[in-house]
C-alpha cells in the first residue's frame, strides 16, 4: 500500500567552521548560508512530494553533532514558534517551520564553536543518526543517509566509521555522499558497501542542481534513471606500520593486523609467529643446483 | 572417561511452581509482571564479553545435517527438515556477516552413510543455493555419526594450524549406526584438536554428551523453534581459541576491483576462475590477484592459480568489532539522573526504569540505544566524539 511507505531522508551536513572560514574566502559567492539554502531546498522537495516523506537534518561540526531538524523541544510537543510559522505567503506551513528551525539551530550551532579540533566527526554523527532513527521509525521502508562533506578524512576515525557502515548495511539503510572539496575514500566506501551514490560535484555553485537531480530520488527510482557511474574504489588496505598502501601483505592471525613485511612479533598484541621451516630450505637447494 | 559427576536430571529436582512467578499489582493486572520479564529478556541479549580471551577468527566449520527418517517428524512447522535448512539459511547469512574470512561446508547424512553436500568455501551463495535444493531430499534410513565426522575431518586435517577447526551437528535421531568404534574417534578428533558442537532436536543422547564434552564443544537440546534459533546464534560469534592452535602471520592479496569499459584502450577480456566451468563468459572488469593476475568476481576467494588468499580491507575490518569489544554499560535506576532525562543517541525521552552510563564518557543511554549499540554498533556514539576531539 503506497500510504504506508514511509521513506525517510537524513541530510548530514559538515559545517567544519574552519574549512567554511577558509571558504568564504576563497569563494564568496558559495558559503555555508548557500550551502544550507540548497539543503533547504531539497528537503523542501523531499517532503512535498508524498504527505508521508519525513526528513531529518544533522550538523557534523568539530566537537559534537546536532540535529538541526527535527529538535528537541519540536519533539516533546512544545512548538514555541507557533505563532511565528504561519507566514503569510501561503507556504506549506510544514516546510516553513523546516525552514525557520534549520535556520535558527544553525545560528545557535556555530556560535557556540570553541576549542581547536580541526576534524569533523562524521562518524559520530552517523551513529548518533542511527539510534535516533531507529527510535523514531519502526516501520520505515527507505531510508537515506545523505553526507555533504567539505573537510578532508580523519585516519583515526576508520574503525569507528566501518562499524557504523556495517550496521547501517545490516539495517538496509543507504548512504549517498556528496563531497565538495577533496576525494574521501572512506564515503566511497560507506556508498559502496550500503549500495548508495557517491558524487564529487565540479560546481559548488551549482550544489543544490546536483542534490535535486541526483539524490532526491529513491531507490526505486534511481534503476530507472541516468546517474553518474560508480566511482572506482580502492579497497587496498593500509599497513599498519607505515600506513602505505599494500596489495600483498601479511596478516596476523590473532588481531588481524596487517604488515607489509614478515616480522616474528606482531607489534599490535605481541605474538610470536612460527616461522615456517620449509620456506627457508629451499633457497639453499637452488644454489647448489646452480653452481652444478 | 567419565571424570565429572553427572548434573541431576530434571525430573530429579524439586518441583518448580512456575505460576509463582507472575504476580498481580494492587488492581489486579499483570501488565507490570510481564512487562518486567520482556525488559529481562531484552537484557539477557546484551552477552557479556569474553574480555581479553583470544578468539579464532579464522574458522572451518563443517555442518552436519542429518536427513534421516526421524526428521520427516512435524513438531517443527512444516517438518523439521523444512524448517532446519530454513534456519540454515539465516545462520550462514550471520556467520559470513560476523566471520567473513572463514569456510563453511555441509554434510548430510542418511541411510547409514554421509554425503558431503558443499565443500569448504568462503562464499554464501553457493551454500544457500545447495540448501534451497536440498529441501527435496528424501529422509530415509538411520544417521551415523561416524562416518559424518570422519568424512569432516578428511579435510579439515589439512587445514593449517592457525585456524580453529570446528564441526556443528544437527541431530534429530536417538540412534546411530556406526561402523566403529564412537570412542575412538573422540580420541582422533582430541588429538587433530577438532571443537564438535551438537544440537540435538530430540532428547539428550549419552554419546553426545561424551563427544561434545572431551573435545570441548557445547551440547543443547531443543525446546522450540525459537530456542533452536537462539541455540544457532551462539554458534555465529568466534569461540575462544584453544591454547594450542598457532599464531601464524598468513600471506594475504587485497586486489583492486577494476572497472572496465568498451571505450578504454587498455582493457582486455578476461575468464573469471571462480567460474571456469559455468558459460558466464568473458568480463572486462573483476578483481585481479596481484600476484598472478587472475580474474576473480567475487571475494574473499583463494586464488586457483597461486594459492594467495584474497581478502579486501573491509572483510578485515568486520571482525575488529570482536578484537576490541565494547564494555558492557553500568546499568542504573532513573531515578538517580540529575539534569535532563534526555538520551543522548537518539535524544529522545528517558521513560524506561533504568538508564545505561558508558563508563568512560558519562553518556546516558535509554534501553532500546544500548541494546542496539552493543548488537550492531559496537562503539558508543559519544565515545567517537571524545576520541577524536583533541
Amino acid at each position: 500500500m503506497v500510504e504506508d511507505e514511509v521513506n525517510l531522508l537524513v541530510i548530514v551536513v559538515d559545517v567544519n567552521p574552519i574549512w567554511w572560514g577558509q571558504q568564504a574566502q576563497r569563494e564568496p559567492q558559495f558559503t555555508l548560508s548557500k550551502c544550507l539554502d540548497a539543503v533547504m531546498v531539497m528537503g523542501n522537495s523531499h517532503m512535498a512530494m508524498t504527505r508521508t516523506n519525513r526528513l531529518a537534518v544533522i550538523a557534523s561540526h568539530c566537537q559534537d553533532s546536532h540535529f538541526l531538524y527535527p529538535s528537541k523541544s519540536w519533539r516533546t510537543g512544545d512548538s514555541g514558534g507557533d505563532d511565528a510559522s504561519s507566514s503569510g505567503d501561503g507556504k506549506y506551513e510544514l516546510l516553513a517551520v523546516a525552514n525557520n528551525l534549520i535556520a535558527e539551530e544553525i545560528r545557535n550551532v556555530m556560535s557556540r564553536s570553541k576549542g581547536n579540533s580541526t576534524d569533523t566527526l562524521l562518524a559520530g554523527s552517523l551513529a548518533k543518526a542511527l539510534c535516533c532513527i531507529l527510535s523514531m521509525e519502526t516501520a520505515s521502508s527507505f531510508v537515506i543517509y545523505d553526507v555533504i562533506k567539505a573537510a578532508e578524512d580523519c585516519a583515526r576515525q576508520y574503525m569507528n566509521f566501518m562499524n557504523v557502515i556495517f550496521a547501517a548495511q545490516k539495517q538496509n539503510i543507504l548512504i549517498d555522499a556528496c563531497v565538495l572539496d577533496s576525494e574521501s575514500g572512506l564515503l566511497q566506501q560507506a556508498c559502496d558497501i550500503t549500495g548508495g551514490l557517491y558524487l564529487k560535484i565540479p560546481q559548488r555553485v551549482a550544489l543544490a542542481q546536483y542534490l535535486l537531480w541526483v539524490f532526491l530520488p529513491d531507490s526505486e527510482q534511481r534503476s530507472q534513471l541516468v546517474l553518474p557511474p560508480p566511482a572506482h574504489v580502492d579497497y587496498r588496505a593500509a599497513c599498519f606500520c607505515h600506513r602505505n598502501l599494500i596489495e600483498i601483505g601479511y596478516v596476523c592471525s590473532v588481531c588481524l593486523s596487517i604488515f607489509c613485511n614478515f616480522s616474528p612479533i606482531c607489534t599490535t598484541c605481541e605474538t610470536a609467529f612460527k616461522i615456517q621451516l620449509p620456506q627457508m630450505v629451499k633457497p639453499k637447494k637452488k644454489k647448489l643446483k646452480q653452481t652444478m | 572417561m567419565d571424570e565429572e559427576p553427572e548434573r541431576a536430571k530434571r525430573w530429579e529436582g524439586g518441583y518448580e511452581r512456575t505460576w509463582e512467578v507472575l504476580k498481580e499489582d494492587e488492581s489486579g493486572s499483570l501488565k507490570a509482571t510481564v512487562e518486567e520479564i520482556l525488559y529481562q529478556s531484552k537484557r539477557k541479549r546484551v552477552i557479556e564479553s569474553h574480555g581479553q580471551v583470544r578468539l579464532g577468527m579464522m574458522r572451518h566449520l563443517f555442518v552436519v545435517i542429518d536427513c534421516s527418517r526421524s526428521m520427516e517428524d512435524q513438531d517443527l512447522k512444516p517438518n523439521r527438515l523444512t524448517s532446519t535448512l530454513k534456519l540454515m539459511e539465516a545462520f550462514i547469512d550471520g556467520y559470513f556477516d560476523q566471520n567473513p574470512i572463514s569456510q563453511v561446508g555441509v554434510i548430510t547424512t542418511k541411510n547409514k552413510r554421509a554425503e558431503k553436500l558443499t565443500d569448504l568455501a568462503g562464499n554464501p551463495k553457493k551454500h544457500i543455493a545447495a540448501l534451497k535444493k536440498a529441501v527435496d531430499t528424501v529422509c530415509v534410513g538411520e544417521p551415523s555419526l561416524y562416518n559424518s565426522l570422519n568424512l569432516a575431518i578428511q579435510t579439515l586435517k589439512h587445514m593449517p594450524g592457525h585456524t580453529s577447526r570446528e564441526i556443528l551437528i544437527i541431530l534429530s535421531s536417538l540412534t546411530t549406526c556406526d561402523p566403529a568404534n564412537i570412542y575412538e574417534m573422540t580420541k582422533t578428533l582430541k588429538s587433530l584438536n577438532v571443537r564438535v558442537s551438537i544440537i540435538g532436536l530430540s532428547a539428550e543422547v549419552r554419546v553426545c554428551t561424551v563427544l561434545t564434552r572431551e573435545t570441548g564443544g557445547s551440547y543443547h537440546v531443543i525446546l522450540d523453534e525459537s530456542h533452536f534459533k537462539e541455540l544457532l546464534t551462539l554458534h555465529v560469534k568466534p569461540p575462544p581459541t584453544s591454547s594450542s592452535s598457532e599464531c601464524s602471520l598468513i600471506r594475504m592479496g587485497f586486489p583492486q576491483h577494476t572497472i572496465g569499459s568498451l571505450t578504454d584502450q587498455d582493457a582486455k577480456p578476461s575468464f573469471s576462475m571462480s567460474h571456469l566451468d559455468s558459460s558466464s563468459g568473458l568480463s572486462l572488469g573483476g578483481y585481479f590477484c596481484p600476484q598472478c593476475h587472475s580474474n576473480y568476481t567475487e571475494l574473499p576467494v583463494e586464488c586457483k592459480v597461486c594459492g594467495l588468499t584474497l581478502v579486501s580491507a573491509p572483510h578485515l575490518a568486520r571482525s575488529f568489532h570482536h578484537l576490541f569489544p565494547l564494555e558492557a554499560f553500568i546499568e542504573s535506576p532513573v531515578e538517580e539522573l540529575q539534569g535532563n532525562g534526555f538520551c543522548q543517541a537518539c535524544q529522545g525521552e528517558l521513560k524506561d526504569k533504568s538508564i545505561f552510563t558508558c563508563p568512560s564518557c558519562r553518556s546516558v543511554f535509554c534501553v532500546e540505544c544500548d541494546l542496539f549499540i552493543h548488537d550492531s554498533l559496537h562503539c558508543c556514539p559519544c565515545c567517537i566524539h571524545s576520541q577524536t576531539a583533541s
